[in-house]
């Protein structure tokens, strides 16, 4: 090499564009508490105090997890995971809003100890732990850790009812898995059991009129007994559709799902009318399987989890159906709430459906991918 | 402010609308616009490096101590298609022809250095009647007047036309002006319309093309002198969305003729040639003047000076353009040559400016970085959604990092035109080029071992 050629300095290697959009991952996160927020206020609105301390209870498991992980690393003088307790707030109030409240005419039980463990195993296992050893979430945190613990739950509960008088039935309160949600109990299929378990299950009295709402209306406006994140439907609805635009959500994984569940509702109303007319069955169908909270805001706030689900627009689109076909039939089943089952079944199965279509690129439209 | 510049001015959109809904600002461009070009005196010593365009230098053809004139040919190699003479841009004597760092590549390449003795321009060449040459000797002199694409891709325009001779029905003018930081091409359809229009006709002649459309991204009613005169001269005029990636060549042609360039062929190849303003007012001044291309308009910026446009000699030194605005280097940070999306980020400020630099845009360590604090994917898919090829940025990356190169295949890396949008857009501040620039190389080699 000539001297030129050594006194010659390469230009130094920073890449473009040398300008960026503004928009960044703690922002991200950071509106979309905000947009939680106003759900949470709505829900403590309607569900009152046991609303309120499941959120606190949720939003300080998972930031005592996050401030324990931070100070190890920052004495460890390692990476920091989290520049910012952003992701980890975010976290923590999908735990809130996805945990049940059961209202005052069903005994109002709400065990806060299981929100706490929802609340550890979220942040500490499905969102440290698998961002950590795989560089990716594959399972949406909230419902990875819900699920197991679902799971769990119904393991031991099916054992204290095989083994009547071991367990004393002191599990019957569980906050995931009450018994009255069993599959073996619930008939979500007959008409009739359907509006049974839907008057028994939702009818309400709104406080500040003193109107008796009737369980269609109660799941649009007033849900006492639900998942916390769907409380006010309304609000979940209007706040998912804004966060959605706003934060440019997996729109299609929405679109689809709450469509394909629209439809769902609409046929078996109409084909499975019992004592009623298709209209009243159609809008109690609708009603309950489009707004109660384990479909409503699970649909904005966890089937569009970015990591978690699919990339292609196509991929999307499918996800988005099947999610809504797997929760209902797992309604049908009477599991409800098992929306979070067939959340993370299909989490699981994203990486797969990556690769179902792709759209073809420029210059390759007009003819198929070399 | 006159009422035309007001309406003008009224008329200028605010940003540019990508895929999915991401804004760029327009901010520079618009603060530039208004800026009467003015002329960069050459420096004392004028660095003239002799590959500045796609395809290799030209052999230098003057020696150490020789006399040159403004406008005269410092190198030449008539055997290889893509390359052009470039061409003393002053008056002066030839002090070294050594190896320095090319702005085009960053490693040392053939360059010319010249003392300056005067700053005159008297045309190199005898100006050309049209109606009296063929369209051969006008393309020939586009080729030895050192024409190349100025746009920022630099691709020799004598080698364009020649292909586009009697084969393309459409010449689409780029009057798009897609970076965010240069204004260059809009003042100059401000100042010289009458000169650019002659440069777009004089094409149309060469190639023998029967429709030209001048596309561009301003409303109807911001360049009256402009738009008057191409309606005299029965230019159509496409008002093209205010997308940035609409200005790239292949993407501008389905934009105005809804017509995919299909990946292995140019847009020739579906009857258009594009070719960019500045492009066409070169090809003017070299067939009427005689004047080989040996300056541009290029647009600087930074916070304190604002917008400038500025006229500037190739092999100019860009310390001498920062002297000349009163301004020091030292006092920035990052430098950058070119486009504030794709340009190069320089350490040596007496690196020179070439033919493809379309501005020069300065940032102090105070402002903004955009990968400071990079973090890891969260698959959010705007760089998805943003991307005007329509192809999976991060899922490229995925592939990539799990070393699945079928999936790398199909997912066609090699569309990528960086752009940079998906790393404009990326919350996590990943900089995206340098792995698709990796990508693109394994999947061709993956090609290659297939063919």
């Amino acid at each position: 090499m000539s001297e030129d050629e050594k006194k010659a300095r390469p230009y130094r290697e920073v890449d473009t564009p040398h300008v960026h959009i503004g928009f960044d991952k703690n922002e991200l996160m950071l509106k979309t508490f905000l947009m939680m927020l106003i759900i949470a206020f709505a829900s403590v609105i309607v569900m009152g105090m046991p609303a309120l301390i499941h959120i606190l209870v949720a939003l300080g498991s998972v930031l005592a997890v996050y401030t324990t992980i931070d100070s190890y690393q920052r004495m460890k003088g390692v990476e920091l995971t989290y520049d910012s307790p952003a992701s980890p707030l975010v976290a923590g109030m999908i735990v809130a809003l996805c945990m049940t409240v059961v209202g005052p005419d069903l005994g109002g039980r709400a065990p806060y100890t299981v929100t706490a463990l929802v609340g550890v195993l979220t942040m500490l296992v499905f969102k440290y732990g698998q961002g950590r050893y795989f560089r990716r979430k594959y399972i949406n945190p909230a419902a990875g850790a819900k699920a197991l613990v679902l799971l769990v739950l119904f393991g031991i509960n099916y054992l204290a009812e095989t083994f009547e008088g071991l367990f004393g039935g002191a599990l019957d309160g569980g906050m995931i898995f009450h018994s009255h949600h069993s599959p073996f109990e619930l008939d979500v299929l007959d008409p009739n059991e359907f509006v049974d378990l839907l008057e028994w299950g939702f009818t309400t009295e709104l406080p500040v009129f003193g109107t008796e709402l009737t369980a269609t209306q109660s799941l649009f406006f007033w849900q006492t007994h639900s998942w916390i994140g769907g409380a006010a439907s309304i609000v979940t609805l209007i706040v998912g559709a804004v966060a959605v635009y706003w934060l440019r959500y997996k729109w299609r994984i929405v679109v689809s799902c709450f469509v394909s569940m629209l439809v769902l509702s609409v046929v078996i109303g109409m084909i499975l009318t019992g004592d009623y007319s298709i209209w009243e069955m159609v809008s109690m169908r609708v009603a309950f399987h489009v707004f109660t909270g384990s479909f409503i805001f699970m649909v904005f706030f966890m089937a569009t989890e970015p990591q978690s689900t699919p990339m292609p627009e196509i991929s999307q689109y499918i996800f988005g159906v099947a999610l809504a076909v797997l929760t209902f039939a797992f309604q049908l089943y009477g599991i409800v709430g098992g929306s979070i089952l067939a959340l993370v079944i299909l989490n699981i199965a994203t990486p797969f459906m990556d690769k179902i279509v792709i759209k073809k690129a420029y210059g390759f439209k007009g003819k198929s991918a070399r | 402010m006159a009422k035309n510049d007001k309406m003008r001015k009224d008329r200028i959109q605010k940003k540019f609308k990508e895929e999915g809904g991401f804004e760029i600002d327009l901010d520079i461009k618009i603060k530039a616009i208004d800026d009467e070009f003015s002329e960069v005196p050459p420096a004392d010593e004028m660095r003239v490096p002799l590959r500045q365009q796609v395809g290799s230098a030209g052999d230098p053809i003057v020696e150490e101590g020789q006399q040159v004139k403004y406008g005269q040919k410092l190198s030449e190699d008539e055997d290889d298609a893509l390359t052009v003479p470039v061409h003393s841009p002053v008056n002066g004597t030839v002090k070294e022809v050594m190896r320095y760092e090319n702005p085009l590549s960053g490693a040392p390449e053939p360059t010319v250095i010249i003392e300056t003795k005067d700053e005159e321009r008297e045309p190199y060449y005898d100006p050309m009647d049209p109606d009296k040459v063929s369209r051969d000797e006008m393309i020939e002199r586009v080729r030895e007047t050192g024409i190349v694409g100025q746009g920022g891709a630099v691709f020799p325009t004598h080698a364009k036309l020649k292909d586009a001779k009697d084969r393309v029905s459409h010449l689409i003018i780029n009057a798009k002006e897609s970076d965010p930081n240069v204004a260059c091409d809009a003042r100059l359809m401000i100042e010289e319309p009458e000169v650019m229009v002659d440069g777009i006709k004089l094409m149309a002649a060469m190639i023998g093309a029967d429709n030209v459309i001048f596309a561009t991204r301003t409303t109807e009613g911001e360049m009256p002198k402009l738009e008057k005169i191409l309606k005299r001269e029965g230019i159509e005029i496409a008002r093209i969305r205010p997308n940035y990636s609409v200005g790239y060549g292949r993407l501008l042609v389905t934009e105005v003729l809804g017509k995919e360039v299909p990946d292995d062929k140019n847009p020739t190849d579906v009857g258009a040639l594009v070719q960019n303003v500045l492009t066409a007012y070169a090809v003017s001044k070299a067939i009427r003047d005689g004047e080989p291309l040996i300056d541009r308009g290029l647009t600087y910026y930074s916070k304190d000076v604002g917008g400038k446009n500025l006229w500037v000699r190739q092999g100019t030194p860009v310390s001498k353009v920062f002297e000349f605005l009163g301004e020091s280097p030292g006092k920035y940070e990052r430098v950058i040559l070119g486009s504030v999306m794709r340009g190069t980020w320089i350490s040596d400020p007496s690196i020179p400016i070439i033919k493809a630099h379309q501005g020069i845009i300065a940032y102090k360590e105070e402002e903004p970085h955009p990968y400071e604090d990079q973090t890891w994917c969260i698959r959010c898919g705007y760089c998805n959604d943003v991307c005007p090829v329509d192809i999976y940025p991060n899922l490229i990356i995925e592939a990539q990092d799990i070393g699945d190169t079928d999936w790398l295949q199909k997912l066609n890396p090699g569309a990528c035109i960086d752009c940079g949008l998906c790393a404009y857009v990326c919350p996590s501040h990943i900089n995206f080029r340098p792995k698709m620039k990796k990508a693109k190389s394994e999947t061709s080699k993956s090609k290659l071992k297939q063919i």
